[in-house]
């Protein structure tokens, strides 16, 4: 076995760079590297036009980068597709809409030397209902779940879902999540991408944030998120006791980040008011300040124009 | 051949009972005015191997067929282009397989308008020498899949279901220009061999005229074998250049 066997998913200097007729060519992806283990469930997480779409579609082996290598279990992405390796849920057209439910399931399972059973299958995306009917009465819920039980029809290694709930409603949203994490628990590699950060918070273990065609920030989904909603606490020290505080605070839990400017630290952390507490009583600070900033403003901060790996 | 794909297709199709009008019935019923029911029907042709009215039968299935040849083509682009073609792209269905299932479709669509003509012209005026039945209708098909490739352009270029339907309806015209519909003579006629239609639709009743073309207004005219063939020829290679280059653009596209 070669190093690469231990990965599900290898990119190496992975560049797209668009170049339509008549205008600028556009840079969707910009060297990126990544490498996503086997069993992992990573989020694609980043603004529209981010470039994750393009980034998939290259691990798909629907398109070719400009430059650089993508391996899918050490093979050219289309070679792992044609093993039934990899599947995926895209994230929009796709289906033809005067065939039925059965018969989409049925078409595209002809396309595979051994598929899943049909039957199967749809009860396994909670289709059995639905089976008769055609996909232009389904609604966009149905019709994303029918592409999720096409995605399941070569028993893929790995999965990859490109924002498998766009359009979808609430209840929508979480029915579709319930039934992907029945699947997932047989030890999948999943890959999804998504621009709700409560998505990538609840399911994934990892986050890849993405932004301009590059990855801003990656990390284990509770770093990522004390990172994204952690509070920033501010304090003044005694001079004396400054190296000793900033010590004990580093090795408190929740706490991503601890710095000092003069006489004051500056505290990043997931649970602000331990920290708050810590810092009044046992620390001896004062001047004591909380500042918050929302999920949102954290994850624009993080994908902005401004802001640097 | 991928048959569970190409029985989904064929019952696409016969669903679509307005486009199944088009192809089958509209072609038959047009045999019905011009050929079997007019008075000069029953007149043979200069070589004495059939009638006119077996003459307007193979002009009315080539309409058919193409008809059928062309809609299937450009559907085939529209919805390869509206995320079909992603689709697919997950599962190991090679391009050529995919070609394969459409090629044989187009052809079974087409044989439906000959079929049903062809029955109508044995049961009513129709003559001809037998063994010309099967060789005629043979022709019909294979220029007609020359035609799948018209419609492939007008769904590759303007990528919507209505840009086929014109593809479709714009047959009318090719066929009165291609000399299909009603004898052309004169400048007309000259005009005729220049449209793409008119190859096909001179070699499908070639073995039943010998080359001498009917005319309204004087004695038959003679005309080699090499200027239908030409008008293939050269339209084939049209064709096929449009579609390569429109795919290639859809590429880079993406």
């Amino acid at each position: 076995m070669t190093t690469t066997a231990q990965s599900a998913v290898d990119l190496v200097g992975v560049t797209k760079t668009f170049r339509p007729p008549g205008a600028d060519p556009v840079e969707a992806v910009r060297d990126i590297d990544l490498s996503i283990g086997r069993g992992e469930i990573v989020a694609f997480l980043g603004p529209n036009g981010a470039g994750k779409t393009t980034t998939l579609d290259m691990v798909l082996g629907l398109t070719d980068p400009t430059s650089g290598t993508v391996s899918v279990y050490g093979r050219a992405p289309r070679a792992a597709v044609l093993g039934g390796l990899v599947s995926a849920v895209l994230q929009t057209g796709g289906l033809l809409h005067d065939l039925s439910v059965r018969e989409t399931v049925a078409v595209i399972a002809s396309t595979y030397r051994d598929p899943q059973p049909v039957d199967e299958v749809l009860e396994r995306a909670g289709l059995s209902a639905l089976a008769r009917r055609r996909v232009s009465k389904c609604s966009g819920g149905e019709q994303q779940r029918l592409r999720f039980a096409l995605a399941l029809l070569p028993n893929p290694d790995l999965l990859i879902l490109d924002e498998p709930t766009a359009g979808m409603d609430v209840g929508a949203r979480h029915e579709f999540w319930a039934t992907m994490r029945a699947e997932v628990s047989a030890g999948r590699t999943v890959i999804f991408a998504t621009h709700y950060l409560e998505e990538a918070d609840t399911f994934a273990e990892r986050i890849v944030m993405i932004a301009r065609g590059a990855v801003v920030a990656d990390g284990a989904t509770q770093e990522i998120r004390a990172r994204a909603t952690g509070r920033t606490v501010t304090a003044t020290l005694p001079p004396d006791r400054l190296d000793g505080a900033v010590r004990q605070l580093r090795a408190t839990d929740s706490v991503t980040d601890v710095d000092t400017a003069g006489d004051r630290v500056v505290v990043r952390a997931g649970d602000s008011d331990a920290v708050a507490l810590l810092l009044l009583s046992e620390l001896g600070g004062t001047g004591l300040e909380i500042t918050t900033g929302s999920l949102d403003d954290a994850f624009l901060a993080l994908t902005s124009d401004g802001a640097q790996r | 051949m991928n048959t569970t794909y190409y029985r989904m297709e064929l019952r696409r199709v016969v669903r679509d009972y307005m486009s199944l009008f088009f192809t089958a019935v509209l072609p038959a019923f047009l045999y019905v005015i011009f050929g079997a029911s007019q008075g000069y029907s029953q007149e043979m042709l200069p070589t004495g191997e059939g009638n006119v009215a077996f003459y307007m039968m193979v002009s009315m299935a080539v309409y058919g067929a193409v008809t059928a040849t062309t809609s299937i083509g450009g559907m085939a682009a529209v919805e390869r282009m509206q995320g079909w073609g992603r689709q697919l792209g997950l599962t190991p269905m090679r391009d050529p397989q995919y070609v394969l299932v459409k090629t044989v479709l187009g052809l079974t669509v087409a044989a439906i308008p000959v079929t049903l003509i062809y029955a109508l012209g044995f049961f009513t005026s129709a003559q001809g020498t037998g063994h010309l039945w099967v060789l005629t209708a043979l022709l019909a098909l294979v220029g007609a899949a020359m035609f799948s490739l018209y419609g492939l352009v007008f769904g590759l270029a303007f990528k919507t279901e209505g840009a086929v339907s014109a593809a479709s309806g714009s047959l009318v015209i090719l066929a009165f220009l291609g000399n299909l519909f009603f004898p052309l003579s004169g400048a007309m006629l000259m005009v005729a061999k220049f449209t793409p239609l008119y190859g096909i639709v001179a070699l499908a009743r070639y073995p039943v005229t010998d080359g001498w073309l009917i005319s309204t207004d004087g004695p038959p005219v003679h005309e080699p074998l090499w200027v239908p063939v030409a008008s293939v020829t050269v339209w084939l290679v049209i064709f096929a250049t449009l579609a390569i280059l429109l795919v290639q653009r859809g590429r880079g596209r993406q």
